[in-house]
């Protein structure tokens, strides 16, 4: 009677990660930060970019009349051109103004997206393990999530997704670099969803991808990201500069949309729209005046790979399965008792290691770790993963 | 490729893009200086300088982790100053929990109707209105239920009461009222809570969701009445974009009166929503910007002398209108009973303003002086031939 029955129903759903953050929250208190090994938060310490910062100090101190008001919902025309520009040397696609909308990070921009393009009923598909929020922001404006599962490498599995498309599917939700599993779609399997799609589109049954691309710059081993756009021509994609720019907090990021999607001015209209009706109405004004100068920077990638390594190296050492991450900062191992909610508490009471049971991402029997600590973290943690290698799995 | 309620949603709203798109050739023709834009209410105003200077402190002090997540009601220390503020103003025991950082007033209706509507809910709304309150209740499966005030824009009871029944969720009060200026008095929202406590008995409430955004810009020494200390079961939803100039930056909060019963269930169906609405927490430095400032608001004293200025110039040319007692809009009649046409007639005149169609209320036109003063003054010769030729 007091809460909406639908968001009791979604918060009884996630109960257990509530109760399971409040008992790392109890062990910290009892053992203190520096004896917890938290992996359960991608929540990342790295700091912005100092030129970041400077160039923030640079605005305040030299202000423009106005710099805190509204602007058009889409956000700052300079800024959309800065972002365009960037673009177009990016995807090799004419990106101008217009096919860039400021939003308050990726999860603001698939929202005013979803809430933009969805009938009451119309189908999502999403690959899992996969983001849980996706299915909320899915709910919230009258879809319904389709789970369609990867293959045992985390990679997309085209006759699963063949078989999850109705006449009610609008579009397919990817996420590359994954979380929770830290897969790279691969050119060809992209190249394959393509065509598929372009099939129905031949019949008539236009399907989008929404490329949730909040971890774009986060990719390891000098890995090229294949080129979505050029891929398949109805793309749309949200990010964030949660991640690249380490700004969380700040809520900044951006919606681009391509350049050969034809209703691009009815499109921009309705995220207009969107981002008025669900209370967004801009981007925060401070850090959309900076970011586009920022495009191409991004936090030291290279100090995410080495701890991609070392957790990786560990893990294998220590007898888990995983398949090596690529990209983002998570790592997805199979647990190595089918229960993994029981697993999960083990590593929790025996060596004080958190991180997040795979049920948590739709994926029962694995779990995640989010190494996105200081390395120190990850290096004393080493010794508490081999100890629950040795005492919970079998060899050979 | 768009959603059809959306495209539904737009169309009902073409008429404002064609005004506006009139008020751009207009100021393309004459030059920006010689149209008298009343239309937006995007102030003109700054920050107050010690917020500006307290802003680069922040961001100078590069304290570790100030741009990362945090909880997503927001900072404990910033929520715990706002608690303060609000316990010591109505003596009620707010405390941080109480406080949800939300990015603006707009996000944080959104977030309290979410937490609390079923699909067909109810959602009663005085007429005239801030059209927006339709979408953000529709978002959420909510129906709107308009009920017109009283010819001077005060709540009319009687209405108020028919329209009450099984599936009313919630009430939403917008005093200083946006786009009448109006600010409803202690005695009627007394009346109001009376008439609300009657429909209330075991697990069934009517809540009054108080959007004060324009709180603090208040005239003629008005005492503000906290609805909060009128009515038990009240959330209130407080903005920074007028008081501290910020609306770009999208900051505020939304305040849960500890005196609602089980109002914890209700606090934690709120940060889930404010989580998964894609909002996850207010802008980081924001929070912390305002943390300081909860007494403090932009020149209210500069806002009064226009409100004076435009009334004035108003009556004096033979319109009709109540005199706004706060905010920064005035709401005057219509000499014509079209309004879209009188809006188009304006034009001519170099005047832009909003038909009171755009509030729900045939009629009557707004306008928003938070603009210079001498765009103000120098409208006056305008408004009175405008007035002078409909009515000769």
């Amino acid at each position: 009677m007091l809460v909406s029955e639908n968001i009791k129903r979604q918060m009884e759903e996630t109960g257990w990660i509530r109760r399971m953050f409040e008992e790392g929250i109890n062990m910290k208190k009892i053992y203190g930060d520096a004896n917890v090994f938290d992996f359960s938060l991608g929540n990342p310490f790295i700091e912005p970019p100092d030129q970041l910062i400077r160039a923030i100090i640079d605005t305040l101190n030299d202000p423009v009349p106005g710099m805190h008001r509204y602007m058009p919902n889409n956000g700052y025309e300079e800024v959309r051109e800065e972002i365009a520009l960037y673009l177009t040397e990016l995807y090799n696609l004419p990106f101008k103004s217009d096919h860039v909308y400021m939003t308050a990070g990726s999860a603001g921009g698939i929202n005013i997206l979803l809430k933009s393009m969805l009938n009451s009923g119309d189908e999502v598909i999403v690959p899992k393990p996969y983001f849980m929020e996706y299915r909320y922001y899915v709910e919230s404006h009258g879809g319904i999530i389709k789970l369609v599962s990867t293959d045992d490498r985390f990679q997309l599995d085209m006759d699963k997704i063949n078989s999850a498309i109705t006449p009610k599917t609008k579009a397919i939700l990817i996420n590359s670099p994954n979380n929770p599993t830290g897969v790279v779609y691969e050119e060809e399997k992209l190249k394959e969803l393509a065509s598929l799609l372009s099939e129905y589109r031949k019949r008539g049954h236009k399907i989008y991808i929404i490329s949730d691309d909040a971890y774009r710059k986060l990719v390891f081993d000098d890995i090229k990201l294949p080129n979505i756009f050029k891929i398949y021509d109805l793309v749309i994609s949200a990010t964030s500069h949660s991640k690249d720019l380490a700004l969380p907090g700040e809520r900044i990021g951006y919606i681009a949309i391509s350049p050969k999607i034809k209703e691009v001015k009815s499109l921009v209209t309705a995220l207009m729209f969107s981002s008025r009706a669900l209370g967004f109405v801009n981007a925060p004004a401070l850090f959309q005046r900076v970011i586009g100068k920022f495009q191409k920077n991004s936090v030291d990638i290279l100090d995410y790979q080495q701890k991609r390594d070392f957790v990786y190296n560990t893990l294998i050492e220590a007898g888990f399965e995983c398949v090596k991450p690529r990209g983002a900062f998570y790592a997805f191992p199979k647990s190595p008792m089918k229960d993994e909610l029981k697993f999960v508490k083990i590593m929790q009471e025996e060596e004080r290691i958190l991180v997040v049971p795979g049920r948590g991402f739709g994926k029962p029997g694995y779990f995640r770790i989010a190494y996105c600590v200081p390395f120190d973290k990850i290096e004393r943690a080493a010794e508490g993963f081999k100890n629950i290698g040795k005492r919970y799995i079998k060899k050979g | 490729m768009i959603s059809k309620k959306i495209s539904e949603s737009m169309k009902g709203s073409s008429w404002i893009r064609a005004m506006f798109e009139e008020g751009e050739r207009l100021k393309k023709l004459y030059g920006n200086e010689n149209i008298f834009d009343f239309t937006l209410g995007n102030p003109i105003t700054e920050p107050p300088r010690a917020l500006k200077q307290e802003l680069i402190r922040l961001i100078t002090s590069q304290e570790k982790g100030m741009h990362r997540y945090m909880s997503n009601s927001g900072y404990e220390d910033v929520r715990e100053e706002i608690a303060a503020f609000h316990k010591e103003r109505t003596g009620i025991g707010f405390t941080k929990d109480h406080i949800i950082m939300t990015v603006g007033s707009a996000g944080g209706i959104n977030v309290i109707l979410k937490a609390m509507l079923d699909p067909g809910d109810e959602v009663i709304v005085l007429n005239p209105y801030f059209v927006e309150f339709k979408f953000y209740i529709e978002n959420h499966g909510g129906i709107m239920r308009l009920v017109d005030t009283s010819e001077d824009f005060h709540l009319d009871l009687d209405r108020i009461k028919d329209a009450i029944n099984e599936r009313t969720k919630a009430i939403i009060i917008n005093s200083p009222n946006n786009p009448t200026g109006v600010i409803y008095s202690e005695d009627e929202l007394k009346s109001l809570a009376s008439i609300l406590k009657g429909y209330s008995s075991d697990g069934k409430k009517i809540f009054i969701i108080s959007d004060e955004a324009y709180r603090k810009i208040i005239y003629d020494e008005i005492k503000f009445p906290d609805i909060v200390n009128i009515y038990d079961d009240t959330v209130t939803i407080i903005s920074h974009s007028k008081d501290l100039a910020l609306p770009g930056e999208r900051i505020g909060y939304i305040a849960i009166s500890p005196k609602i019963k089980d109002a914890q269930t209700l606090i934690d169906a709120a940060i889930f929503a404010n989580r998964t609405l894609g909002f996850i927490n207010a802008p980081a430095i924001m929070q912390r910007l305002v943390k300081g400032f909860q007494k403090n608001s932009v020149d209210i004293k500069d806002y009064q002398k226009k409100r004076n200025a435009i009334y004035n110039i108003l009556i004096e040319s033979g319109y009709e209108t109540v005199k706004p007692l706060g905010a920064f809009y005035i709401f005057p009649k219509s000499p014509i009973e079209d309004d879209i046409e009188f809006i188009k007639y304006l034009q001519k005149y170099h005047i832009l303003a909003v038909p009171g169609t755009g509030f729900g209320k045939r009629g009557y036109f707004r306008l928003a002086y938070c603009v210079e003063m001498d765009v103000i003054e120098r409208s006056a010769s305008y408004f009175k031939e405008a007035i002078k030729d409909i009515r000769p």
